[in-house]
């Protein structure tokens, strides 16, 4: 079977065939099986690759090491949350769960379809588990007066991988935060969310790693009627990171608000990365991302928003990207897609990249308002556009990281 | 005396250098401390370059002629230096800016233009105290005030908010270009109002306006008429009067 | 953009189309739409045509290039792109599907058996003269006769329409060419590509294959393999071109592949307008097009390029028609030149078509404007490349696409900036038309800066005819199917804007032909 494996990625590198040795190490298991192999059909995502012709994990990801720099400090707050903490080798979890959560730690794993779409969630999925690892982590959330739930991804070794399912049942409703800290060489984490109706969840994402790390978070959701999904990302980056969100509409009236700022110093790439899926009649898509860059660093922006003949009618959708290139020497890529097969649908797409605005500036500076801090201002601002639908008890310290990176 | 705004023979282009345009073409205009001049002039004359040109917009070059503000040449000056000296302009178009909120914007520039001058920064009650008689006296709902600056205001509201800024910032020198277009009936008479509660021996106001509505509150001491980027008309304050009765083309045709 | 893999969603479209009111039910007719009666260049000639063994070889490749008598060096040029073609891979990542080409199954050379020029235009073959007359292109109007002493001058001077000066491609060679005198007389340079390899081989040689080189993409080295022929055309220094330049592309013969190749050059401060015109027979098997354009502007030159493409699409079955893989590329070569693409589509069953300008010259401008309308089966996958190099350079893309009937619309471009570019500037806007709901509207674009001082901007719209606007245009009394042309013309204007005038009109007309039907 390794061997197998082996030939099948062409000219695997020495982190490749580092994968193929860790999924040769876990129990046989046919879906874990089937899960590695859409991972194996291409190996690490590469240029080549349309879904990844900006972000090459191939290429940055040679070997499986160890970074040198330990994990960031973990800014979200922990008081009122029930916190979990995965590292590259254990799990920890509150002790005690409140009523209307239930949490199973399954051993096997879940099916996982759709993996060939995601070759780092199948990745993750294939090789979640083993030692105090829960393959498939599962969340049932029956209650809509639950605290935070809150997740830190750190601790440093050579890769991390976590699987993680939510179940919201009919009218209950989640507040959950996630940290990705950095530590490990590689980490790729994939999280399911199955919306049943008139249910709701806000999701944070803060995300800041190494300059020698690679990082794929993969989120992958389905919302069932007049459910109601808000995400927030605040990405910093890594040698490359990948912020990866699918969702389908599968009912009618669901709403989706989907924010991302990414911000991107030397040496640091981030790359958000999104596919909704208009799959039932009047949904809403509010789609906002907000990229700065500075010299040496890298941002990726690629929306899509798919609408089905049959089902998408009365799509109404809009998807902005808008990124400052802060420095010379930053670089924006960004496909903005719109693939429509519904006619009676409203749908748009902006994508501006560029310098802060001139009028903007004047009027400042016509207040008395001196370049650098106009600058300043506007620049966080336009920032904080992205993270101002976070939820109360996370958005503050989003908005606040935002500018120390801004101002720093 | 010296006037306190002193323009002299100013010529100033718009565009790049290849198909640069002349908009002010020789414009001489003095304006006394303590008085408020009227400008008037058919659309596309220049009157809103001039404003730009004074308060130091790119994309605008002089090309000849001098402009100062108490003996100072402002026309070398950044324009947050020119704010910092006193110039303030309301808008004819103001400019809308995601995301922050209008009190956290104007505490910003009064601080900035307090440090540069030299003086301490306002307290936070000492702000919100005079935010709170300001927008009273201009009937603003405070509301309004922690929206972002100018987004999704109405025509009005904008300008409303141009002279809420104005009345906060208390500049020296005041520009105001067609602030009365766009306010419904009750909303002039605030404004006019808020603008005439700035009337001061040591303030120079320069109005720009397309009717005589607005200066039936404001008196102006003196009225121009602005053509083809220049002066070339100056009168008292029934030359707006008469402009309105029997229109540019009446009046001019006499000047020319 | 080259990309792979990009489909791999499909929507199939079986079933009845859905009737929601009465305007979709008209609309949903329009989707019925595009009979062949509509089609109105729909007829072939017979003539005896002179044909290149079916099939591509090396061997089909010396014939071709025996036929022309062509100078070894451009033989050896087209065997290396043959070579070249061999190894090369068919695309496949344009939102387009077709059955597999058979490569063998064309033949490469058709020409009129009387022989490719004409002394006078009485001897070109009247079948000939007659499909042109057909087409309502001014090759004999006004007595202009090719090669007849002093009949141009006169004809010109009576005439008051702007003029038009014709190269016309039959099948795969260029059978005349109008008011060359006239154009020699300013200095311009206007024949078909065939005779300039003859004429002017120095001019050739230095500029064939440098925009869209030999091995550019698979569509394109073919060409270069087996290009039949086309129009050069060379405006010299300072010359305004004093008339419009057009060219006339028809298809007539039965399996025949059209290879033709276009080399424009204005060199310093010259100026041109270029019109491009394209129409096929209707005929079952699928016709292959694989042209390659390429444009080359010196310092403060201006090429204006517009194309009305209406090539046979096929039925409303998504049988026969053209298949197009048009290779279009301006190189802004010179400090503040200019290039600008003008272009309406209707035709064809497939398009894969990315007219570009690569803006080298500092303060260079590229202009792209489109309309991309399709119906019945058809499927169009275009766009631009705007590739900034030089400082301050500027690019402007508007394109409007209208999908109705099956057919599935895709709009995919790219801006590419440069870390020297600075300034450059981009404006884009993107706005689809969905008329019915069994086809499709896909809007596609890649933006890479890499600037900090460029700014960069980008709009798209999908949305249908709006309900509200077509009511209010029917309530003062306006017929529906000439309100929904009415708004069409509306929602196309600013790329019309960019027409040429005679060829506005035209344009005009072959929206209101293609979309009949679709609308009532
Ligand atoms: N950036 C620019 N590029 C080209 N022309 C410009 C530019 N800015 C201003 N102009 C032109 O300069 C002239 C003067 O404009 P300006 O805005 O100063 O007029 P105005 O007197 O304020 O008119 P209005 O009464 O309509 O406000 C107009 O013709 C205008 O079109
Ligand atoms: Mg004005």
């Amino acid at each position: 079977m390794t061997t197998a494996l082996r030939d099948f990625i062409k000219n695997p590198t020495p982190a490749e065939l580092e994968l193929v040795a860790r999924y040769g190490a876990q129990p046989e298991d046919s879906r874990r099986e089937r899960a590695f192999l859409a991972f194996a059909e291409t190996g690490l995502p590469h240029r080549r690759m349309e879904a990844w012709k900006w972000t090459d994990f191939k290429a940055a990801l040679k070997a499986l090491e160890t970074p040198a720099a330990a994990s960031a400090k973990d800014p979200l707050p922990h008081e009122g949350a029930l916190v979990f903490r995965f590292t590259p080798n254990g799990f920890e979890a509150p002790v005690n769960m409140p009523e209307g959560i239930r949490m199973v730690e399954q051993p096997g794993m879940q099916a996982f379809p759709g993996a060939e779409n995601v070759p780092l969630g199948a990745l993750a999925a294939a090789l979640s588990g083993g030692g105090k690892r829960p393959a498939t982590l599962i969340f049932e959330i029956t209650s809509g007066n639950l605290p935070r739930l809150h997740f830190v991804f750190s601790g440093s070794g050579q890769a991390s991988f976590a699987r993680i399912v939510f179940l919201i049942r009919s009218g209950a409703s989640l507040n959950l935060s996630e940290s990705y800290l950095g530590g490990a060489g590689l980490t790729s984490t994939v999280l399911e969310f199955d919306l049943e109706q008139d249910t709701a969840i806000n999701r944070a994402i803060f995300q800041r790693g190494g300059a020698d790390e690679a990082l794929a978070v993969t989120g992958i959701a389905h919302l069932g009627a007049n459910a109601e999904m808000t995400q927030t990302t605040l990405s910093f980056g890594a040698k490359v990171a990948r912020m990866e969100t699918r969702v389908v509409h599968q009912a009618t009236g669901a709403k989706l608000n989907l924010n991302a700022a990414y911000l991107s110093g030397r040496g640091f790439h981030t790359d958000i990365t999104t596919n909704v899926r208009h799959g039932a009649p009047s949904c809403v898509t509010r789609q906002l991302t907000k990229g700065a860059v500075l010299d040496g660093g890298t941002g990726v922006f690629q929306g899509k928003f798919f609408v089905p003949r049959k089902t998408g009618q009365h799509t109404d959708a809009d998807m902005q990207h808008q990124a400052l290139l802060l420095e010379d020497g930053a670089q924006v890529f960004a496909k903005p897609e719109l693939e429509i097969y519904a006619d009676d649908v409203e749908c748009a797409h902006g994508n501006t990249c560029g310098a802060l605005d001139d009028a903007q500036m004047f009027y400042l500076r016509q207040r008395g308002i001196p370049e650098n801090q106009a600058r300043a201002m506007l620049t966080e601002a336009f920032i904080a556009e992205a993270l101002g639908k976070a939820d109360d008890s996370v958005r503050e310290v989003l908005l606040a990281e935002a500018q120390n990176w801004l101002s720093s | 005396m010296r006037p306190m705004l002193k323009i002299t023979d100013l010529s100033a282009a718009v565009g790049e250098d290849s198909e640069a345009k002349t908009i002010l073409n020789g414009l001489s205009l003095d304006v006394p401390a303590g008085e408020v001049h009227a400008i008037m002039g058919p659309n596309g004359a220049g009157k809103s370059t001039l404003s730009y040109v004074l308060t130091g917009r790119s994309g605008y070059e002089v090309t000849g002629g001098s402009a100062t503000l108490n003996g100072e040449n402002v026309l070398d000056m950044d324009p947050e230096t020119r704010a910092a000296k006193g110039m303030f302009l309301s808008f004819q178009y103001p400019v809308e800016i995601p995301g922050v909120p209008v009190m956290t914007f104007v505490r910003t520039a009064m601080n900035a233009q307090r440090k540069a001058r030299g003086e301490d920064e306002i307290s936070a009650p000492d702000f919100i105290k005079k935010s709170r008689d300001v927008a009273k006296t201009l009937n603003l709902d405070a509301e309004m005030l922690k929206r972002p600056v100018n987004v999704g205001f109405s025509g009005g509201e904008k300008k409303r908010l141009e002279i809420y800024q104005m009345m906060m910032l208390e500049p020296k020198f005041l520009i105001l270009d067609e602030t009365d277009s766009g306010l419904d009936i009750d909303a002039l008479k605030t404004v006019a109002d808020g603008v005439n509660a700035m009337r001061d021996p040591s303030r120079g106001m320069l109005v720009i306006t397309h009717y005589q509505r607005l200066l039936d509150y404001i008196k102006p001491d003196k009225v121009h008429v602005l053509a083809k980027g220049r002066i070339i008309k100056t009168g008292e304050a029934d030359l707006a009067l008469r402009l309105e009765k029997e229109g540019y083309d009446g009046v001019l045709g006499e000047a020319a | 953009m080259d990309c792979c893999g990009g489909t791999t969603e499909h929507e199939d479209d079986c079933g009845e189309v859905k009737v929601k009111d009465s305007i979709d039910a008209k609309t949903v007719e329009a989707a019925k739409a595009l009979e062949s009666e509509n089609y109105s260049a729909g007829f072939s000639t017979t003539i005896e045509t002179d044909f290149a063994p079916k099939g591509l070889s090396e061997d089909t490749i010396r014939y071709i290039s025996a036929a022309k008598n062509e100078p070894e060096w451009l033989l050896e040029w087209r065997l290396k792109a043959y070579e070249r073609w061999l190894t090369m891979e068919e695309p496949s990542w344009a939102m387009v599907r077709y059955p597999k080409i058979d490569y063998q199954g064309y033949y490469y050379y058709a020409a009129p058996k009387a022989g490719a020029k004409y002394a006078s235009i009485d001897d070109v073959p009247k079948e000939i003269l007659e499909t042109y007359e057909k087409l309502g292109i001014p090759l004999r109007e006004a007595e202009v006769l090719l090669g007849v002493e002093g009949a141009v001058e006169t004809a010109a001077e009576g005439r008051e329409k702007p003029r038009v000066a014709v190269d016309a491609v039959f099948d795969s060679v260029s059978v005349a060419t109008t008011f060359r005198k006239e154009l020699q007389k300013a200095g311009v340079i206007f024949m078909s590509i065939s005779e300039a390899v003859h004429e002017y081989p120095d001019l050739v040689k230095k500029y064939l294959g440098t925009v869209v080189p030999q091995s550019d993409n698979f569509f394109a080295t073919l060409n270069s393999a087996v290009f039949s022929d086309g129009t050069f055309v060379y405006i010299p220094k300072g010359v305004r071109c004093p008339m419009e330049l057009s060219t006339y592309f028809r298809m007539n013969a039965e399996n025949t592949g059209q290879f033709e190749r276009t080399l424009i050059i204005a060199d310093e401060a010259a100026y041109v307008s270029y019109l491009e015109g394209c129409t096929a027979p209707m005929r079952d098997e699928n016709q292959l097009h694989a042209a390659v354009v390429e444009l080359v502007a010196l310092e403060d030159a201006e090429i204006k390029y517009s194309t009305v493409q209406n090539w046979w699409p096929g039925d409303e079955d998504g049988k026969g028609g053209i298949f197009n893989f048009v290779t279009k590329r301006g190189d802004c070569r010179g400090d503040r030149s200019k290039i600008s693409w003008t272009q309406v589509e209707t035709g064809s069953a497939v398009t894969w078509k990315y007219p570009s300008c690569i803006l080298r010259g500092d303060d260079s401008v590229g202009e792209f404007y489109s309309i991309a309308v399709t119906n019945g089966r058809q499927q169009a996958d275009t766009g631009t490349k705007m590739i900034h190099l030089g400082k301050r350079t500027k690019s402007r893309i508007i394109s409007k696409g209208i999908s109705a009937g099956k057919s599935d619309n895709t709009y995919r471009g790219l801006v590419s900036v440069n870390r020297k570019a600075v300034n450059a500037r981009n404006f884009t806007q993107c706005d689809s038309l969905l008329i019915g709901d069994k086809c499709g509207a896909h809007t596609i674009p890649y933006v890479e800066n890499r600037c900090a001082s460029a700014q960069l901007e980008h709009e798209a719209t999908t949305t249908k005819l709006s309900e509200d606007q077509l009511f209010y245009a029917r309530q003062r009394g306006i017929a529906e199917e000439d309100a929904v042309a009415l708004l069409v013309n509306g929602f196309v204007r600013d790329v019309l804007q960019h027409l040429p005038m005679e060829f506005a009109v035209e344009a005009q007309s072959l929206l209101k032909v293609s979309l009949e039907g679709s609308v009532g």
